[in-house]
């Protein structure tokens, strides 16, 4: 479903992504794992178009279609939907109004009709209980003086309620507690589904103890150079990158 | 010769606002105070008293595409309320308004300005608290677009003690837009205990838009809060990113975060039909402008 290919991405000039290849099929749940500097943020951006975050090189396709030459907002549209590793805050705008105007945005431009208010109001209601996200935050601007937590419980929500093809997780368990995580975790699992499927962005592998991967990617100097089972994610944890970090 | 010139921007109260060249020809013909100038201007001053513990709601519209000069005194007794809403739509003409209050104990004065800037648009605002524990609350917003000019000047003046004043100006340009602010709040030495706050922020929507801004705070007492806060930048790209990967168009993107910047200053205590109005006439400005 997601193919990336010798993908190569260079910020302010210096090359990060150098030649990254990896193919996530429906319905599975991929981690990628690495070091810091590594390049695992880089890949978030450039898979969703972020400005000077381009490819001079290579391909990424979702079902076929090229997302290279699509806008963040076409590519959100096509069900691609990141989780931010620091969620920013929307002065002004609360989060109701924006979920409204997103998931309404992305039906237009899917040549939908519009998401009845009162259809939005009970789909963010019923998600919201779920991660303990209480009415009266939904009210508020949006992530606007919310904890790390609430942040990350926030866009695990977006997430639900927007239900994307492809969703990319960037650090969700960073400033995190135990019981947030799980909450996170609950989450992201109730979303698995056989039409889904899922990057799971992170250095630790606590994470991957309530979200299991069906595949682990070790990232290190731009390019994938280790891919195995949830096992790796254990010997990674134990070993550190030091033997691949050393073949860089 | 026997008049007075306009003032230019050699002029300190006037000096991002040349009002000589916006009114070619236009002479006074007597003397005057340069922060007198619209009085002058308006030829006569409408006194507004508000009696003690009642409320008055004063509406000034400005549209025409000539000079306008209006100016008001008003003198708010003790525990009463003035509210005044300035509603001020782009022409090429020269709008100009000022207002001099004066509160007692207990008085409060509201005023909201929505100024979309002509030629030349000035809005002076001057409140004297004269009685203890009086509240000040000045909001405005302008939204300036191509060859508009729009300067919003107060100046606040704690003279007794236990006065709040909140000042929340937020402003907008375009190419070719030119919007200022200049905001003073003088403490005298015996308002102990007075709370003011004072922010203006702007935002500069293209290349080529202009924003001056002179916030002034003068404090002489020694036991008072007083804060202020003044900013001039572009929209932010990280939360514009952050939106068009929910899958918000651009520009519907730019809209949103716009309008919330400007809406924090549209203060909640406006009636509810003048409120609505100015949500949507910033709206539509923004809309009309895409």
């Amino acid at each position: 479903m997601l193919e990336i290919s010798n993908l190569h991405v260079a910020v302010g000039g210096t090359e990060i992504l150098k030649g990254l290849t990896l193919a996530v099929p429906a319905g599975e749940v991929h981690a990628i794992m690495g070091p810091n500097g590594a390049g695992k943020s880089t890949l978030s951006y450039a898979l969703t178009g972020r400005e000077g975050y381009e490819a001079s090189r290579g391909s990424v396709t979702l079902d076929d279609v090229d997302l290279l030459a699509m806008s963040p907002e076409a590519r959100a549209a096509k069900g691609v939907f990141l989780s931010f590793q620091y969620p920013l805050e929307i002065p002004g705008v609360p989060t109701m109004t924006f979920l409204k105007a997103a998931l309404n945005a992305q039906a237009k431009a899917r040549g939908e009709a519009d998401v009845s208010a009162t259809e939005i109001l009970k789909r963010v209601r019923a998600r919201a209980e779920e991660l303990r996200i209480s009415p009266e935050m939904l009210k508020r601007p949006l992530n606007v003086g919310f904890s790390g937590g609430e942040k990350k419980r926030m866009e695990i929500l977006q997430m639900m309620v927007l239900e994307p093809r492809l969703a990319i997780l960037d650090e969700t368990d960073s400033g995190l507690d135990i019981d947030a995580l799980r909450i996170v975790a609950e989450g992201v699992n109730a979303l698995r589904s056989p039409d889904r499927a899922m990057l799971v962005i992170t250095h630790y592998q606590r994470l991957l103890d309530y979200i299991r991967p069906d595949k682990v990617h070790v990232l290190v100097g731009g390019r994938i150079v280790d891919t195995g089972g949830p096992e790796l994610a254990l010997a990674l944890e134990k070993d550190g990158y030091d033997k691949y970090l050393a073949a860089a | 010769m026997a008049g007075t010139a306009l003032p230019t921007r050699r002029t300190e109260a006037w000096k991002y606002s040349d009002l000589a060249r916006a009114l070619p020809g236009v002479t006074l013909s007597a003397p005057t105070d340069t922060a007198r100038i619209i009085e002058a201007l308006a030829g006569s001053v409408t006194h507004i008293d508000v009696p003690a513990e009642t409320s008055v709601l004063s509406v000034d519209r400005f549209g025409a595409d000539a000079m306008e000069a209006r100016a008001f005194a008003a003198h708010v007794k003790a525990g009463a309320t003035l509210t005044r809403v300035v509603v001020q739509t782009a022409t090429d003409g020269v709008p100009l308004g000022a207002v001099r209050v004066r509160l007692d104990a207990g008085a409060t004065f509201r005023q909201f300005i929505y100024a979309e800037g002509a030629k030349l648009a000035r809005f002076e605002t001057e409140v004297s608290v004269e009685g203890a524990g009086a509240h000040v609350e000045l909001n405005g917003v302008y939204l300036v677009d191509d060859g508009r000019h729009a300067d919003l000047t107060s100046q606040v003046i704690h003279a007794q003690p236990g006065g709040e004043t909140r000042q929340l100006i937020k402003g907008v340009a375009r190419k070719g837009g030119r919007g200022v602010f200049q905001g003073k709040i003088l403490v005298a030495p015996h308002a102990q205990r007075t709370d003011a706050r004072q922010n203006h922020h702007a935002l500069l929507l293209e290349d080529g838009g202009e924003v001056f801004a002179k916030p002034e705070l003068e404090i002489h007492a020694d036991d008072v809060q007083c804060a202020h806060g003044n900013t001039v930048g572009g929209l932010d790209a990280d939360a514009l990113f952050y939106m068009r990967q929910r899958g918000l168009p651009e520009a519907q993107a730019r809209a949103l975060l716009i309008e919330a910047f400007l809406g924090e200053a549209v203060s909640a205590s406006l009636p509810d039909d003048l409120r609505a109005e100015i949500l949507q006439r910033i709206g539509s400005w923004l809309g009309a402008s895409q």
